[in-house]
């Protein structure tokens, strides 16, 4: 009896065991033939909600709304730092910075083949505006008016001359108007139309939507009707995998790109793949709350300076891995007015050491606040943050690490009740001005408890960088800006981490983009 | 009324019974999580306007005492609506409709495998009592149940999809072939129906792997429980009759000792499959599989407190059914329980 049963639970076992190699064996086709394939499978995390357009603001749902939808103005390739023509042929502002004017270019159609016109502009453009989505506030004060069948013009109050570097932003896309209408598109926060925006494609990119899962995946086929170049790939589909899957994904040909690895998981990639690495336009920072009633230490003007003098940059550059650089100032390396890599802080000990000693303070203690499961481009704010105590004991300096999950240390951090923190900063949008946010009275410097009127000759560079106009002159304002800060603010930027992207041989083209990532429509096959 | 009808009315309308519980929970443990769901929903420059704020929390409904919701919340399930997502902004029954099949694909696979060699294993085991397969046995169990899932499914994916490269990758099917058009939501079902055999190869081959991971817990736990029941039975004195009078063994084996035994490993695979459906998260993270697990991940760190409440609803129900048929059998396998 024993030996019967016995018998049968084998062959029983066996015969799985076989028919599940046999089934993995056959399905054994690969996901796409990499030379000249026809199809083109990208995997990263995904920071996903949305395809509509004028609601979209996470790094995913920007892949997407590249792809499906076209803006007036765009960067060429990886350089943001001047919006060349895309649905708008030609733009000019006019000297006192207020009046965008663009000539819309002739023969572009939507992917049901209807014109591009300039009242699809207007209405695009006062949707995102007045719908009050997390991307309204890109075109905050600016009026938006058709002058002629082909012309736009944009006026904003006051001088806007950061609105060309707006513009290319995918939450701008132009919808085709009519059919957004039908399905639910308005001027207002009553606007329905994001369900059937999510299914559909009402853009004229170079790809439409085939499929979209806000969790698992987006695949995007080619735009029969595009008007411009046509894309390499016939179908692009993304794939929400985790980092460390999309690495063997990646090295098994199972995937063509991989978006989110982390410095040391693209070490030692084999040579058949590409390994793009370039500075993130990330900047990680430490602020020293100014609020006396948050501290009585880090308000000391002195204390920020052993801190900046205390900190050992090469050492996180170390940690970040390579790629990474360090920031010189709060504008990163990519954007208009960033400050040259030389002029960034240097570890200084002896220095910080007798600015403590200047400061009055003996021995002090400071509370260093972060996200503890947060990581940008891969890298987690831990091992910077046990660095950094680790620097300034040396000067002095007790850091008492307080890591709290994201979720609660946004809201201290938000409140400005944080005695130091340490955060990071990605561009809204690649313009110096978003940086305006780390001035007295503005977003991030009221996180630092930074009040308005707390440093009049910083507010001042600041307004002036504001209405200037013209780019060397902006650059100029910029970097003045940014000195000002390095010399008496509250923030200490420390560097930008490294964004890795990992790629098949057969992908050409591939670019790291500040605000979309990658542009699929440009990748070839060789 | 004959006893296995009234047993059949009295379960089901004691399943009815709770299923109303299960919405209380859901929905008092959903509303009790710290945060504001508008903070996680709106953007940061949306927040600083009173009334978008006003306006977001009257759309959801948010407005309302929360007595009062609840009574929408429940006016809404029984006409078969579970409110709009807001991440996705669907209909959450539409999206459970589109990821729970998938959980129960990978989940149906996993348990089908388990208790095809969970089985087998435990009667094996019983019947060859500390000789050196029942050791073998028993310490493969042990290991079955004690190495955790996640670490299990991150070791299979590297060692057969990416050194032997014999399992395919992520996903439930190759992301070129997109899949079949869906019917039941199943993804081998639908390839049938379809006709199309390359999309059904391909489904089965992504499922390999995931359900054997998922499976090798719960075939050591049935292992284990079917080697004591098993053991428990033929120490019997109906088996030590049987087997006097000069049964085949087999006879006494599927006659016998296994019905006897079925009891308890109902018990256990019926509660194995309510956790295989919920502990999917991990493995469907590294799997990359669209399951459940994953939107209700998703769901849970947005705060999209309808979607967190469907999701609950559904693991609560998936169990109450199980609880339901795991008695039902008890009533058909043993006639004594119809009678309690």
């Amino acid at each position: 009896m024993a030996t019967r049963s016995q018998t049968a639970a084998v062959l029983l076992a066996g015969a799985l065991a076989l028919a599940a190699c046999g089934g993995g064996g056959n399905s054994q086709a690969p996901a796409a033939s990499g030379g000249g394939g026809k199809t083109l499978v990208i995997d990263t995390s995904f920071d996903l909600k949305t395809a509509d357009p004028g609601r979209t603001y996470e790094p995913t749902g920007l892949i997407v709304g590249k792809a499906v939808y076209e803006t007036l103005l765009t960067f060429d390739g990886a350089d943001v730092t001047k919006p060349v023509p895309a649905l708008a042929e030609s733009y000019e502002l006019s000297e006192d910075g207020k009046t965008l004017t663009l000539k819309l270019k002739q023969g572009a159609t939507f992917a049901d083949g209807t014109p591009v016109t300039a009242d699809d502009v207007v209405f695009s453009l006062t949707r995102v505006r007045d719908m009050k989505g997390t991307p309204s506030f890109l075109l905050d004060g600016v009026e938006v008016a058709k002058t002629d069948d082909t012309t736009i013009t944009l006026t904003s109050k006051t001088a806007n001359p950061a609105l060309p570097f707006i513009l290319p932003n995918p939450a701008l896309g132009i919808l085709n108007s009519k059919l957004a209408k039908q399905n639910g598109a308005t001027t207002d926060a009553q606007d329905k139309a994001e369900q059937y925006l999510n299914a559909n494609s009402a853009g004229s990119g170079p790809y439409t939507i085939e499929s979209f899962n806000v969790s698992s995946q987006v695949t995007l086929k080619a735009n029969p009707k595009y008007y411009g170049t046509k894309p390499a790939y016939d179908k692009v589909v993304l794939r929400n995998v985790e980092a460390a899957t999309q690495k063997l994904n990646v090295q098994r040909g199972d995937s063509q790109v991989a978006l989110n690895l982390s410095g040391d998981q693209v070490t030692g990639m084999p040579a058949t793949l590409q390994v793009k690495k370039t500075a993130s336009a990330n900047v990680i920072f430490l602020l020293a709350n100014q609020d006396s009633a948050i501290s009585k230490t880090t308000p000391n003007a002195k204390f920020v300076e052993a801190v900046r003098k205390g900190v050992d940059y090469a050492g996180l550059l170390e940690l970040a891995g390579e790629g990474s650089t360090q920031a010189p100032g709060v504008i990163p390396s990519q954007i208009l007015g960033a400050l040259p890599a030389d002029q960034g802080a240097k570890r200084d000990v002896e220095g910080a050491k007798a600015a403590l000693a200047a400061s009055g303070l003996t021995n002090p203690t400071v509370k260093l606040e972060y996200p503890s499961e947060l990581t940008v481009n891969g890298l987690s704010f831990q091992p910077l943050a046990e660095r950094i105590q680790a620097n300034l004991k040396e000067v002095g300096i007790t850091v008492d690490l307080q890591p709290a999950p994201v979720t609660t240390a946004l809201d201290n951090y938000r409140n400005g009740k944080e005695e130091m923190g340490l955060w990071y900063w990605g561009p809204d949008y690649p313009d110096p001005s978003d940086y305006l946010a780390f001035l007295p009275g503005k977003t991030v410097g009221l996180r630092a408890g930074w009040k308005p009127g707390a440093a009049k000759e910083i507010e001042e560079a600041g307004a002036k960088a504001a209405e200037t106009i013209g780019d060397d002159a902006r650059k100029t304002a910029y970097a003045d800006v940014q000195t000002k800060l390095n010399a008496a603010g509250p923030f200490i930027p420390l560097i930008q981490p490294s964004q890795n992207i990992v790629s098949a041989a057969s992908v050409t083209g591939l670019e790291y983009h500040p605000v979309w990532t990658v542009d699929v429509a440009d990748l070839g096959a060789k | 009324m004959p006893p296995l009808a009234r047993f059949l009315v009295r379960r089901v309308l004691l399943a009815v019974l709770m299923a109303w519980g299960i919405t209380l929970v859901t929905f008092v443990l959903t509303n009790l999580v710290p945060g504001d769901p508008v903070a996680a929903n709106l953007g940061q420059r949306a927040l600083g306007d009173p009334a978008i704020v006003a306006q977001w929390r009257a759309e959801h409904g948010l407005d309302k005492p929360l007595w009062q919701q609840y009574l929408i919340h429940l006016q809404g399930l029984v006409q078969g609506d579970l409110g709009m997502s807001q991440q996705s902004h669907r209909p959450v029954s539409q999206d459970l409709a589109e990821f729970v099949p998938a959980t129960l694909e990978l989940a149906g696979a996993a348990i089908l495998v388990s208790l095809v060699l969970g089985v087998a294993f435990g009667v094996v085991a019983a019947l060859r009592r500390d000789r050196l397969s029942d050791h073998v046995l028993r310490v493969l169990s042990l290991i079955g149940i004690s190495v955790p899932t996640f670490w299990l499914a991150l070791l299979a994916f590297y060692v057969f999809f990416y050194r032997l490269q014999i399992t395919p990758g992520s996903g439930r099917v190759d992301a070129a072939l997109g899949g079949a058009p869906a019917v039941t939501g199943l993804q081998t079902v639908d390839a049938v129906l379809a006709g199309r055999w390359d999309i059904f190869s391909s489904a089965v081959g992504h499922l390999i792997t995931p359900a054997l991971v998922l499976a090798l817990y719960t075939i050591g736990l049935l292992t284990r429980f079917t080697r004591s029941a098993v053991l428990e039975v033929l120490g019997q004195d109906y088996v030590r009759a049987a087997r006097a009078k000069g049964l085949p063994g087999r006879t006494i084996l599927f006659r016998y000792v296994l019905r006897s035994a079925l009891v308890p490993i109902i018990t256990v695979a019926g509660l194995a499959f309510g956790s295989l459906l919920s502990g999917t998260v991990l493995v469907e993270a590294i799997f990359a599989w669209p399951g459940i697990g994953q939107y209700a991940y998703k769901s849970a760190t947005t705060l999209d407190l309808p979607a967190v409440m469907g999701v609950g609803l559904v693991v609560g129900i998936v169990y109450l059914v199980i609880n339901l048929v795991v008695d039902v059998l008890y009533g058909v396998i043993d006639p004594r329980v119809r009678l309690q």
